[in-house]
């Protein structure tokens, strides 16, 4: 029972993160339409860059805003440069989905290229451990909690009462429609790019700290978890996300504790799946707009 | 020729015999019917631990314990277990394409392949006492050396013979698939869906032919891989390596038999083999590092300037009455080059009409 326990809690903190992601992919998806598999690699990038600014004994809360500035600008530059005129030519989304795919292997291998097979950590200040119900939380998870938790209610924020958030929902409802009233569409979709990357970089960050040692190939088990969380949660739908981070990582860490962990990533893929197969529209679609992703 | 260069010329062609036939498999799944299947590397597994299974005879356990790991093994003569294998290979890829063809959009479907891909290594390396996990299966007896009582030269040669008449056996089946009028109805599918469906065409059904056919030719590669190799485990079926093969159908031409053969020996031969000879420079797995970063950039280079590849699918042309128009041997367009661009006879427009 103290096991499942101490599973939950560090199946939130898992949960706080992948939200960031999460959302982070799903807003980009629901507004540009683009599968983008380089995501992950994104994460991992700004994680080394932020801890390159952390070993020249930057704080790593101050290494944590260069990674979501450094995020936010690697994947605005991947739109603007790889992206948009792949669209603008009127490439298949098929190729859309190759040609991410490929990207994000090349930046993969860039960094893996640099970093070469060696394993980093970051420097943290304060590793203070507390106890709260028999579980084990460190002072860095509260505070990526908290970040987590503050970052989700900016995103609500901006999508209900700012006007570019109002302008990012009608684009990813209807683009032309949009584009026809008005809406800077082309703006939108770079600050949807912006955005994603910049929670994509917390994201890579608060991954690294959490999973203490990290090498150029962790984020590759990750893509899954982003993925199945955002399908689950109905993908384009930033509620559902959040969601659907929720259970994915509370999930993955049950299964860790109950099954063998070697299955932790087999669990939320085997969620992704079922979730494929029976309710493809995400578990809250009825809220949300229905996508058309059923053939 | 001596004995090394012979050597290694025979170990090249039995693995361009390997990547080709898994990559024509790969072809008539993404080149003719549309579908992106990020699990194609896992067929490939399937049939190598198949036919393992079936070669390394049952469980021994030596002085020491056990040898290696694996839940369950016989001992059958030779053509049987490459030939189980890719039957086992089909099999399973009935379940597999019920979940991920039956009802999602193509790009979901090839999230859910991506998924079955990863499932299976975390699954493998999980459970290392099903085929061995991280270490994998090794010690596999090479079949004409054994059977036939050939010494190791002869076997080579032997084998390659028997990988080459494969080649030849599923050349022929994908191109006649391609030719036949299923070809047209899998091109259909792929260019419009909803047309095809319209037409009366059951899309999940034909799909999930193309499926289970291409991922039997995995099964057969992998079964003629391992049977060679003598040794495989997780970390030769990583999902990139599906990339790989990829890579080889986009830049050979996809829908293009002859393209893919072209990319073959571009890329999972010739790359892989331009790089063995540079030497190790800074330190050992840059080279492979690097190998997988021209890939991608060809990749986006060939989507980019070239998103038909270096030959081309033939452009099908027909007359009004219904008849294909002959068209050059090696199917029409060879190297972009068009039937009307090297003859300058031009026929009326409206005298015949494109279909796919």
């Amino acid at each position: 029972m103290d096991l499942a326990i101490s599973a939950v809690c560090f199946g939130m903190v898992v949960a706080s993160i992948l939200a960031l992601a999460a959302v982070g992919f799903t807003l980009q998806y629901g507004v540009t339409n683009i599968f983008n598999l380089a995501f992950p690699e994104t994460m991992v990038a700004s994680g080394f860059v932020a801890y390159l600014f952390n070993s020249r004994g930057w704080s790593i809360w101050l290494c944590l805003v260069v990674a979501a500035v450094f995020g936010g600008a690697l994947s605005l530059a991947l739109n603007v440069v790889l992206y948009r005129p792949f669209i603008r030519r009127g490439s298949s989304f098929l190729a859309l989905f190759i040609a991410s795919l490929a990207t994000g292997m090349v930046i993969h291998y860039t960094i893996a290229a640099i970093a070469a097979e060696g394993s980093f950590r970051y420097d943290l200040a304060h590793e203070r451990a507390f106890t709260i119900a028999s579980a084990n939380i460190t002072w860095p998870q509260i505070t990526i909690m908290v970040i987590s938790a503050g970052a989700m209610v900016t995103v609500h924020l901006f999508l209900r009462r700012s006007r570019l958030g109002k302008a990012m929902r009608a684009t990813a409802v209807d683009a032309d429609l949009a584009r026809s009233c008005g809406v800077p569409t082309e703006h939108v979709v770079n600050v949807a790019w912006l955005v994603s990357g910049a929670l994509c970089g917390l994201a890579g960050v608060t991954f690294f700290m959490t999973t203490r040692s990290f090498g150029a190939t962790s984020g590759r088990a990750f893509l899954v978890l982003i993925i199945a969380a955002a399908i689950l949660g109905g993908i384009g739908d930033a509620y559902g996300a959040m969601l659907g981070a929720v259970v994915i990582g509370v999930t993955t860490e049950l299964g860790a504790v109950w099954l063998n962990p070697g299955y932790k990533t087999a669990v939320a893929l085997l969620i992704l799946l079922a979730v494929l197969l029976v309710r493809p529209q995400g578990i809250r679609a009825e809220f949300a707009r229905v996508r058309e992703m059923q053939a | 020729m001596s004995a090394e260069v012979q050597f290694y010329l025979v170990i090249l062609l039995v693995y361009g015999c390997v990547a080709l036939i898994s990559c024509w498999g790969l072809d008539l799944q993404f080149g003719d019917t549309g579908i992106l299947n990020f699990a194609f590397i896992v067929f490939q597994a399937v049939g190598a631990y198949t036919a393992a299974l079936l070669t390394l005879g049952p469980v021994e356990t030596g002085v020491f314990g056990k040898m290696q790991e694996y839940f369950w093994g016989a001992d059958l003569p030779f053509p049987v277990p490459v030939l189980v294998a890719a039957g086992v290979g089909a099999l399973l890829s009935v379940p597999i394409g019920f979940v991920a063809l039956r009802r999602l959009r193509s790009d979901y479907q090839a999230v859910a392949m991506l998924a079955v891909s990863l499932i299976a290594t975390t699954m493998m390396v999980a459970s290392p006492g099903f085929v061995g996990g991280q270490l994998g299966l090794y010690a596999i007896p090479q079949p004409f050396e054994d059977s036939f009582a050939l010494s190791s030269t002869e076997a080579t040669w032997a084998y390659l013979g028997f990988c080459i008449a494969c080649v030849a056996v599923v050349g022929w089946i994908v191109v006649r698939i391609s030719r036949a009028p299923l070809g047209r109805t899998l091109r259909a599918i792929r260019e419009h869906p909803d047309a095809a469906a319209a037409l009366g065409i059951n899309l999940t059904a034909v799909r999930m032919g193309a499926f289970v056919v291409g991922n039997a030719l995995a099964a057969l590669s992998g079964a003629l891989l391992i049977q060679f190799i003598g040794a495989y485990s997780t970390n030769d079926w990583l999902f990139p390596e599906t990339f790989i093969l990829l890579a080889a159908v986009i830049i050979g031409g996809s829908g293009n038999k002859f393209g893919v053969m072209l990319g073959v020996l571009l890329l999972p031969v010739g790359l892989s083999e331009a790089v063995r000879y540079l030497p190790s420079i800074i330190r050992p797995g840059l080279i492979h590092q690097l190998q997988f970063i021209v890939l991608g950039m060809m990749i986006l280079a060939f989507l980019w300037f070239r998103p038909t590849g270096l030959c081309p699918e033939r452009r099908r042309r027909f007359d009004v009455d219904g008849r294909a128009r002959p068209s050059l041997a090696f199917g029409g367009t060879w190297l972009g080059l068009q039937r009307g661009s090297l003859k300058r006879t031009r026929r009326p427009a409206d005298a015949s009409a494109e279909v796919l």
